[in-house]
């Protein structure tokens, strides 16, 4: 086994790291990386960020967001909150989780948190309150496993930041599965500090492994993959499965509803409803909206270029009203 | 001549599968071992090579329809 350093919390970065593996450096050997992140929210493969993230909670709070290559539902991750990740060749095509998680637990036995263990979705738990969420990508010949561990994480933001309004959205995305939570270091004798629990578990895991010093141009590639594949609205938003949203507002001018299809980022179908007053159809927005970005300031110009005025409600409540991120 | 697409079976256990990426349009040419499509079950994604090279043709199915392994979800012209 070979142990790399990420040396890096930024998760786009460090889901980089991962991807530049399997798909540029492809090693013989097993590797381990160890990691974790300023507060950031991950959404799973075939999920929609506006279904799963309080987004103004993340926004005000400065909490990342990224769109990770794995299956499953939406976690949380702050500095208290370590990830672990195995890149290794597939040796079969068969699903096999509990090679990647029973080191782990075996590890945190010796450390003490006896009553770690397994839960029936492939989950770490302690008595019955989920520490671990894990998740697999396979990509050219290579299976990435990577975990999460809650050692000392807020929990507070956790909880906000992924309790989401009831909006209007249709869509055949996954949907996330809301867990009981603990945290790791709540169940140790003595808790160690993060670096430390850090240390003894790659220590644990490792064994007699190597260690691996990232180069600066290995480092300088990543950084790359990560604005290109992680770090980028158009993965982040622009990968959601299709989806329809419905945006209600209250205005001087009135109320107004919008009916929104969006496919791969971009708006295929718009409708309006409401009691306002003005010059405009419904079918000025559907000719304005459709093909037009799902992001706000695209919305904007296209409303900008719309004939016709709404009493008492702006193009910019409008567009705000339309795209939420 | 018309080749099937069809849904491995990955893990003894899966029963069905979402497919979460359709990565070639009809139409498209399609080179062996070059991506098609994408599932996912358990958590897992797992992208799956085209076993012929050609001409992409009709897909059965769209992304987020739930199908059993040993579905025929596309064919592919030769």
């Amino acid at each position: 086994m070979i142990y790399i350093d990420t040396g890096s919390d930024n998760i786009y970065f460090n889901l980089a790291l991962e991807y530049w593996l399997v798909t540029e450096k492809k090693p013989d050997d097993f590797v381990l990386l160890f990691w974790n992140s300023s507060p950031t929210l991950v959404v799973g493969k075939y999920q929609n960020p506006l279904e799963e993230i309080n987004m103004e909670y993340a926004k005000t709070n400065k909490i990342n967001i990224c769109r990770r290559l794995s299956g499953g539902g939406t976690v949380y991750q702050d500095n208290g909150c370590w990830q672990f990740s195995f890149i290794t060749k597939s040796t079969d095509t068969g699903i096999d989780f509990k090679q990647f998680i029973s080191p782990v637990v075996d590890v945190l036995h010796d450390l003490g948190v006896a009553g770690a263990g397994f839960n029936g979705r492939n989950d770490l738990v302690i008595e019955g309150k989920k520490f671990s969420g894990n998740s697999q990508y396979i990509h050219g010949g290579y299976t990435v496993h990577h975990g999460t561990l809650l050692y000392d994480t807020d929990l507070v933001p956790l909880v906000e930041a992924t309790t989401v309004d009831p909006q209007k959205i249709i869509s055949k995305s996954i949907k996330s599965v809301r867990d009981r939570v603990t945290n790791i270091s709540w169940h140790m004798e003595k808790p160690l500090s993060g670096i430390d629990f850090k240390k003894k578990m790659v220590a644990g895991l490792l064994g007699d492994g190597e260690v691996y010093k990232l180069t600066d141009d290995e480092i300088k590639r990543i950084q790359e993959i990560a604005l290109e594949k992680f770090n980028n609205p158009d993965v982040i938003y622009g990968k959601s499965p299709k989806y329809s949203i419905k945006r209600k507002g209250y205005f001087d001018g009135g109320k107004i509803e919008f009916s929104i299809d969006v496919a791969k980022g971009i708006i295929k179908d718009v409708s309006v409803a409401g009691d306002f007053f003005g010059t405009v159809e419904s079918s000025n927005f559907t000719e304005a909206l459709k093909g037009c970005p799902y992001e706000r300031q695209a919305v904007l110009e296209a409303l900008g270029k719309m004939p016709g005025e709404v009493y008492k409600i702006s193009k910019e409540e409008m567009a705000d009203l339309i795209v939420e991120i | 001549m018309k080749k099937k697409i069809k849904l491995p079976k990955l893990g003894k256990d899966v029963k069905e599968y979402i497919l979460v990426a359709i990565n070639k349009e009809e139409g498209e040419s399609v080179e062996k071992g070059e991506t098609l499509y994408e599932i996912e079950a358990d958590k897992v994604v797992s992208e799956i090579a085209a076993e012929d090279s050609g001409v992409m043709g009709q897909w059965f199915f769209e992304e987020g329809d739930q199908i059993e392994p040993g579905t025929v979800i596309g064919e592919i012209e030769a």
